[in-house]
Order: C-alpha cells, then structure tokens, then sequence
C-alpha cells in the first residue's frame, strides 16, 4: 500500500496519529487472529509432509519430523492427478469467463436501467438460490443426458455438461448490481446523450469502470466452481474427464482414507487459488469500492 | 385529435424500444435460470406433491408429505438446529466481519497479509475445513489442551449432544466472516473522508462518527451481507456431514441434511417438499429483508 | 419482433425440454446380443478407490478371454457412488455392473432398482449352481423378494481384534464369553489405556451384541421391531458395562479415524471387519505381532452383521448379459483372492476363503491365519433385514444406542419408544 498521503483521498482511513497503545492492541488483535486464521491451514500444509506412521501421531508434531515428499509423490503415481488439474483449469476457466460477462451484463441492467418487472425478475432470481442443489440433481442429470444425445459435445461426460448449469451465477448477479449502483449516473446519461447503445455503454464504460469489481467476481466464482464437487462427480463418468475434488475423493474407500496423499492433494488443489488471491488481493479489495471513487 | 391518439402510441413504441436492451441483457441470466434451474425446481415442486422414487412412476398424495413433515419431530428438531445455527452464525459473523474490517482499515503494515490471512479459510473448501476442525476439537485435540491452558477443562465438544452444535457453528463463523471482513472493507474505504471530516468539524466523537456516518453508508453493504448470508446458512450442510453427520442425538441435524438423508433414501417426494418449505421460508426472510433495507436504497 | 422471436424460441426449447425429460423413463434397453458376438461395450464401476481388485490387468483379462466385449472401467469414489448409481438408473443411463454395499440392498431393492439375477444367471455361477459358491448367510444376504438381487465379492462381519502382546503380557486369556470379555478389559486397561472401543452410534457394532445375545432386529416376517427383547436389553447393558466399569473408551464420529487411538495405545481392543488386517498393516507397521485376531465373545451364541460388498447389474443396464459374464468372470478364484491382494477385503466366495492363498500364517498377527476366524464368523452372521425402510430404522437404532451410552436414557424406555418407532416405520413402509 502507498503512502498515507496519497491513500486519504482514495477513501476514510483513520491513518492519523494514533496512540502508541492503540497500535499495539490493534497490531496484536490482529496477528493473534491471523494465527487463528492461518493454524488450522497450516496443519494441512505440515501434515502433507508428514510419512503415514506418524499423520495420527499423539500429541500431534508441529513441525514434521522426519519429512517426506513421499505424500506428494504418491498423489502423481496413484492418480491422473496432472489430467484432473487440467480438467478443473479449463472448466473454472469457462465458467469465470462466462461469469464475469454475463453476470456484469445482467447487474448492470437491474442496477441502472428501468425497466418492467425489474424487481420481480431479481426477486424470481434470487429463489434460485433458495432451493438446496441436491433437488436438482436428477431432472438436472436428466436434462444432460437429453443433452449428450443431441450431440456427444453436449450434456453428460463433457466440458459443457459441468459449465453450462454454472455459467451464470445469480450471486454474481446480486454482487456486482451491488456495486454498479454506486455508479454516478451522470456518466451513463452524458454517454446516452452522445448516442450509445446500452450495449456499448456496458463494454466501454462499465466493464472498464467495473474491473476491479468483475476480478473480485472473477475471484468467488473461481472459488466456487474449483472446489465444486456435488455436481461434477454426478454429471462425469470418466476419469479422463474428473476435476481435482472429484478425482481426490478417489483416495477414500469406505470409511478410511489415506490422510497423507489426500493433505498433500489438498494443499495442491488449494495452491492456485491462496497464490491467485496473495496476487490480486489488492485488486480485489480496490475492486469492491467499484465506481463509488470520487471522480 | 389525431395527435392526442397519436402520442401513447408512440410513446408506447419509443418506452418498448427503450426497455429492449436492458431485457436483452438480462434474457442470457434469464434463459440459462429457466432450463438449469427453474426446470429443476419445477420438477421438484411438482414431486413434492408425490412418492416418488426415481424410477417408477410417481404417485399422486396431494399435501400429505407436507403434512407429514411438519408433524416430524426429526424434522422438526432440524428445523430448530438450523434456526439456531443461522441466528448464532448470522448475529456473530457479521459482527466480526465489521470489526475485522474496521482493524484493518487503519493504517497498519503488512495490510495485505492480513487480509490474505483472514481470507484464507473462506478459500479452502468447507470439506477440508471440517475435516481438520473435527481433529482439532477432538478430546485429546489442540483445542482442549489450548483451554486447559487457561483453566477451562477439557470437552468432547462434537461428541456432546449440549455442545456439539454450537462447536459446528463455531467452525463455519471461523471459516465464513473473512467474507464479510471482505466486502466491508471494501465498503469502507469506499466512504468519502469529507464526510468524517465534517464530522469532525462539528465535534463528534469516535463512536458517534461510527454510528452515524460509518453505519448509514454501510447500510447497503450490510443489507447485501445479511441477505446472501442467510439464504446461504440455513442451507448449511458440508461442515455437519464431516464432522458429525447429524448427530449425537439429531444435535445437529439440519434442513439440509435431513434433505439428503431423505435424497439417499430414495424418497424423492419428501426430499422435495423439505426443499419447498425451506424455500418458503428463504423466500419470506429475504422479501422481508430486503423491503427492510432497500426502501432507502 | 426481435423481441418475441427469442422468447419463442426458449418457449418451444423449454417444452421440448420437458416433454422430453418427463419421458426419459428408465426403460430397459431393447437390445440382448447375448451370444451374437457383435462388438459391445460395458460400464463397470467400482468404488475400491485406488487399492481396487478392478485392477487394469484384471480388465484385459477378461477383455482376452472375450474379445467382442470391451470394458470401460471407471473407479467412482467411495462418498457419492450411492448417489450417483440411483441419479443415473433414475435417468435410464446406469452403468452395466457396480459395485454395491450391502447396506444399500434394502433401499435399492426394495425400490426395483436391480436386475432379478436369479433369472439372468439361470442359476449358475461359473458353471455350477451358485448356491455351491456361498455360505447360507450369503446366499440370503444376496436375496430379496425371492431372488437375487446381487452376488457377493467380499464380505465384512465383525471379529475381536485384541493385543496379544499385552495379553501374554499380563497373563490374560483370550475371552470366549461375554464374562470373560469384561474381565479381560478389566485386566488389560492401564490408566486411560489399552481400553475397549465402544462405538455408539451405528448398528453394525451394537447389533453384533444383540445377535450374541440371542436376540434380533426384526420378527421373521420384518413386521414388527423384536429388538425390544431381553436380548436387546443384555446388549445395552453389555454394551454400557465397558464404559461404566472404566474398561472402554466411547468412540463417536467425532473422535475421527479410530487408527489414532489405536496407534497410541488409548484402544487396546475392537471388534470390526477383515479390512482392518489391510488397515493395520498400512497405518501401523510398527505395531507388527502386536495383534490377534479371535471370535468376537458371546453370551448365546456368535453373532456378527454381515455385509460387505455385491456386484449388481440394474434393471435397465444396457447390456445385461455381457455384464453377468463380467461379474461371473470377477468371481473367480483367481480375481476373488485379488480382492484381499488390492484391497484388503475378505473375498465372499467359499472357494477363494478355502483357498491356501488367504490361510497362510500372517506374520503380522504373530503367524496366526486370520481369515479362518472371519470364515468362522460369516457362517453365524446376520444380514440386515431387508426392509424398505431400513435406513430409517438404521437411524433410529444408531440413537437409542448413543443415546443409552452416552447416559441419556434408560435401557428398557429407549428400547421401547425406539421399537414403537420402528414398528410405525415398518407399518408405513
């Protein structure tokens, strides 16, 4: 973050003096609940390193010791495991971009334009998101396999058939709508007058206003869409076609698991997202105050 | 004459044409929330009103899976447990949300690694989070030894019918508020500084700035956080499958989960109708919430 | 209109969308090229994970023996393969032969989900009657509403496994009865060790003791609950007896995977299935000799649950035929004694459990061959009762059991309010 100077008139912060005492309890407050935050994740991490003798070792060891890549290793050998990563690459791929586009398309007309049934219709979508996936599992099934009849790109067993029930997320509606309404609608009007569609107004002010909003979108689909497993391991029949939970879950049988290849599975699926997030944090934050900056 | 006939006509045509593009660009949401989700849903809705297995056809019983549900006392109790699990998570997460938010929007070093740290168990998946909370909360786990430090004895928190909600509820607060922590402080740094500035000027103290320029700003944020949330927790399921499926003693057994218990036993018929009277009661919460805060939007 | 033009169509594709799902029924497939040599494929699905005895080599195997039938094997995970095989025979695109636990017979059979075996096979297994293959036991278990709705691949009943070493140790004989079982513990717990493991909340592990007792769930006919008995009573007392007296440690689903414990010497003695044999060697080689494996005690006579794992085809797979000359090919000795070689599991067929691969002196049980005592045990197990609504009476057990143990309640009230339970189950089945 820049200097104190330049950040007050990006917004409130109470980066004036503060007492000594306050910083301290603030600095405090903050790195105990970040270890709070970070422990139990740490754990995994440790425990990926750890060989199998020693995973349920009592009292637990912090720091393993001796450490092993075996974890590691076992999770290449045992499974496709580049395959699956490849798999959950292109699908979240698919779905942020479709996300990212459609949703903002959608949010900005229920946010800036007027139109009949507005609020019904957002309401209407919003029921969507009341009703618990799993009652949709079998007419859903039903329509993909109608789906990979029609043609054998389509429906069951392929990319389409995890994308397309997730390319546009009424959440993603719902946050971005939140944040285009803080657009100043002086800059809608001054484009309308100069005669733009709401098409083009859409693509050259609102996408470029909206991007850091659209990155944090970007970010909560991509969450949502990689550690997604109910549906994926449904509509997926082949190996060759899994994603990482799906072809992570492959290390349970019954009611044991093998802890070690599945921590180290996990920290891997978990890799991208912590190393995207470290990288667009500061985009994603500045992304949420979308529009509202002063002029 | 003809001009007074005239003008509704045209200004019907010229409203019709102005309203197209905003339906154009919702026709895509639209569409696709027509054949994967409201298909669906209809479907359900009409097996709600059957017994239904899956694979013969189903068999007319108008409201009586309705019935039966509400005079259910699992799954009364799961309707209970939920309740409770979305009041607790609700009343504390949002709250913790804020004041994380409000720490680290002061000016502290190493902003970014603190935000990434209480960001980092909203991006691991529930699955894995329940996973190690439940050897964490074990008897002999960290937890445990952790307390005895400060003279609080040990517990089976999960194992307890008395605690072993709440110790779920504790987990997904943990695992859920750097959301919220999140969206407020982007919220807040979105607040214009003239306006504490003014504030300022006229003498308020630190928590009169807050409650009365930092709140009312925040309000949209807070209707957003609130709403999403709550449709959200009372459909809480992962975090009970792994760490306690539902018990001891339906402790904490939910909405959902009995849902899937229902699922899993091929009674389709039921399963849908604990999913409408779920979406029933979502669907009420969020008119309520949203007429509430958005009348001033 | 542009307007209307794309509304009508989503109009049009919706209905032809429903119209289309409302008849996507699961009718069987109309083709049987039994014998006719024309090239097809087969779905088969296991959920072994990764240590499965679907091995590749396995599946060439029988792909060599007949060429005109190719085999597309998919592994599906342990945790969603109950749902995924009722979502896709619900849909009429289930897979030709999978994988089954027997716990789900109850609900799946009684639903019509299954393919009548009996009728399919004509009988024979391999070329000899099936009944030559399994034990009485098993041959129920595969059976409902006089068929055969599955054929057992491996079975899972329940023995003592116990630690000799402490057992030498201390002097302590091996416990035969319910009496000699509690002073057994008695002898062997040290403090907050080497304890009884007392699972509470299912009813593989109580309803072993209600078997042992004499008891059993159900009346023969499975219209009215019978755990309600002096037997039922007996096993809660026996049951509650451990942890009154000290001798056991409550082990719950949050306590986690209970190799922990056994690692760490909290469990000194459990009672499962054969899987553990593979589970103890791979978790905890250290602990080499340590262990045995004996007859679970009892007060009547033994008992255990039986499970394990089937191999059903569904009633609408595509190719019923090919799939029962797969599954008849995965029960042979060779792919049966795969079964304990990949996954650790007790193969069911009597041929492969007399076989001197799996009665060989196990190092890892101090050179005693475990596997005779499973034998043992599968001819005096039960299987669950074959109930439509079995999972809910399953539930309802699991509790009144916690319930009791965990001190909530009274033995005799909670056997009763839950038998009164049951019956109402059973009667709206």
């Amino acid at each position: 973050m820049t200097a104190r100077g330049a950040t007050i008139s990006r917004g409130h912060r109470t980066g004036r003096r503060l007492r000594p005492g306050v910083r301290v309890a603030i600095y405090a407050a903050l790195i105990v609940t970040s270890i709070l935050m970070i422990g139990p994740f740490y754990w995994t991490f440790a425990t990926s390193f750890k060989p199998a003798g020693d995973v349920f070792a009592a009292p637990p060891k912090l720091i393993p010791n001796p450490w092993t890549l075996q974890n590691y290793r076992d999770v290449f050998t045992l499974l496709p495991f580049q395959r699956y990563f490849i798999n959950s690459v292109i699908v979240t791929s698919a779905i942020v971009g479709l996300n990212v586009v459609f949703d903002t398309a959608a949010a900005y007309a229920f946010a800036k334009l007027r139109f009949p049934g507005r609020n019904l219709l957002f309401f209407m979508l919003l029921i969507t998101l009341m009703v618990p996936f799993q009652v949709n599992l079998i007419p859903l099934y039903r329509i993909m396999v109608l789906l990979h009849q029609v043609s054998p790109l389509l429906g069951v067993d392929t990319y389409s058939g995890i994308v397309l029930p997730g390319m546009i997320q009424v959440f993603g509606i719902f946050l971005m709508r939140q944040f285009l309404t803080s657009i100043p609608d002086e800059i809608l009007e001054s484009a309308r007058v100069d005669g733009a569609s709401e098409f083009r107004i859409l693509r050259s002010v609102i996408f470029p206003i909206a991007k850091p909003a659209m990155a944090t979108l970007a970010i909560f689909t991509f969450l949502g869409a990689w550690n997604d497993f109910l549906w994926p391991n449904i509509v997926i029949n082949s190996d060759t076609m899994r994603t990482l939970p799906v072809g992570l879950a492959l290390l349970a049988f019954r009611n044991t698991i093998s802890v070690g290849p599945t921590m180290s599975g996990t920290v891997l699926t978990s890799a991208p997202m912590i190393l995207i997030f470290l990288l667009m944090q500061r985009r994603f934050i500045e992304g949420l105050t979308a529009g509202s900056v002063k002029g | 004459m003809s001009d007074a006939i005239a003008l509704p006509r045209r200004r019907v045509r010229g409203r019709f044409r102005k309203v197209l593009p905003a339906y154009a660009l919702i026709a895509p949401a639209i569409v696709s929330s027509i054949v994967f989700l409201y298909i669906p849903i209809a479907f359900s809705g009409y097996w709600s009103f059957t017994k239904y297995n899956g694979l013969a056809s189903p068999k007319w019983v108008g409201l009586q899976n309705y019935t039966d549900l509400l005079s259910d006392p699992r799954f009364l109790k799961a309707l209970l447990n939920t309740v409770i699990f979305v009041i607790l998570g609700m009343g504390i997460g949002p709250v913790l949300g804020l004041m994380s938010a409000l720490l680290l929007n002061q000016a502290v070093r190493g902003r970014g690694f603190f935000r990434t740290a209480y960001f980092l168990p909203v991006m691991t998946s529930l699955v894995v989070v329940a996973t190690i909370w439940k050897v964490l909360l074990n008897q002999h786990g960290i937890v445990n030894e952790l307390l005895g430090v400060v003279g609080i004895p040990a517990h089976n928190w999960l194992g307890d019918p008395s605690t072993a909600l709440v110790s779920v509820t504790v987990t997904s607060i943990w695992q859920g508020f750097g959301f919220e922590t999140v969206v407020f402080l982007a919220a807040l740094q979105s607040i214009p500084s003239d306006l504490y500035d003014a504030a300022l000027v006229d003498g308020a103290t630190a928590w009169q700035r807050f409650r009365y320029v930092t709140l009312p700003a925040l309000r949209p944020t807070i209707a957003f956080v609130f709403i999403i949330g709550i449709i959200g927790s009372f459909q809480v399921y992962d975090q009970i499958f792994v760490m306690t499926s539902g018990g001891p003693l339906n402790s904490t057994r939910t909405v959902v989960f009995d849902l899937v218990d229902r699922f899993d036993s091929l009674k389709y018929g039921e399963a849908s109708a604990v999913a409408y009277v779920l979406l029933v009661i979502l669907a009420t919460l969020s008119f309520i919430q949203m007429r509430l805060f958005e009348e001033r939007a | 209109m542009s307007r209307t033009r794309p509304v009508t169509i989503a109009v049009l594709a919706v209905f032809a969308l429903i119209a289309a799902a409302c008849t996507s029924s699961s009718e069987p497939s109309a083709s049987d090229t039994s014998g006719s040599q024309e090239p097809v494929t087969i779905t088969v699905w296991d959920y072994y994970g990764k240590a499965t005895p679907f091995q590749d080599s396995v599946i060439k195997g029988f792909e060599d023996k007949y060429p005109w039938i190719t085999v597309d094997h998919q592994g599906i995970g342990w945790d969603a393969a109950q749902q995924k095989f009722a979502v896709t025979v619900s849909a009429g695109n289930p897979p030709d032969v999978a994988t089954m636990d027997m716990t789900w017979l109850p609900t799946f059979a009684s639903n019509g989900l299954f393919a009548d075996l009996t009728e399919l096979s004509g009988g024979q297994l391999n070329g000899a009657p099936i009944e030559d293959s399994y034990t009485q036991g098993a041959l129920e278990a595969m059976t409902y509403g006089g068929s055969y709705v599955t054929m057992m691949f491996d079975f899972d009943v329940y023995a003592l496994y116990y630690r000799a070493d402490l057992f030498e140790q201390k002097g302590i004989d091996v416990p035969t009865t319910w009496e000699e079982m509690q002073a057994a513990a008695a002898k062997l717990v040290e403090g907050d060790k080497y304890k009884f493991e007392v699972v509470p909340n299912d009813c593989f592990h109580w309803c072993q003791f209600l078997f042992q007792g004499g008891g059993s769930l159900l009346n023969p006919d499975n219209t009215e609950a019978a755990f309600d008995s002096e037997g039922g009573l007996a096993a809660l007392d026996y049951q509650r007896s451990f942890l009154d007296d000290g001798t056991g440690v409550l082990w719950g689903t949050e306590e986690g995977d209970s190799m922990a414990g056994i690692k760490d010497g909290r469990i000194g003695m459990f009672q499962d299935g054969p899987y553990w044999m593979g589970l103890l060697k791979d978790g905890a080689p250290e602990m080499k000799g340590d262990w045995a494996v004996a007859t679970a005690p009892y007060s009547t006579q033994p008992g255990s649950y039986l499970g394990g794992t089937g191999l059903s085809i569904p009633v609408n797979a595509a190719h019923p035929q090919e799939a029962w000359l797969f599954t008849q090919y995965m029960l042979e000795l060779p792919q049966q004694i795969g079964v304990y070689e990949y996954a650790g599991a007790a193969p069911a067929t009597t041929q492969a459990l007399n076989s001197p691969e799996l009665n060989k002196p196990d190092p890892y049980f101090g050179g005693q061959a475990p596997f005779a005592v499973f034998l043992d045990a599968m001819s005096t197990a039960t299987h669950f009762p074959y109930v439509s609504s079995w999972s809910d009476i399953d539930t309802e057990i699991g509790t009144m059991v916690e319930s009791v143990m965990l001190g909530k309640s009274e033995p005799q009230p909670a056997l009763d309010g839950t038998a009164a339970t049951v019956n109402d189950l059973l009667a709206s089945g």
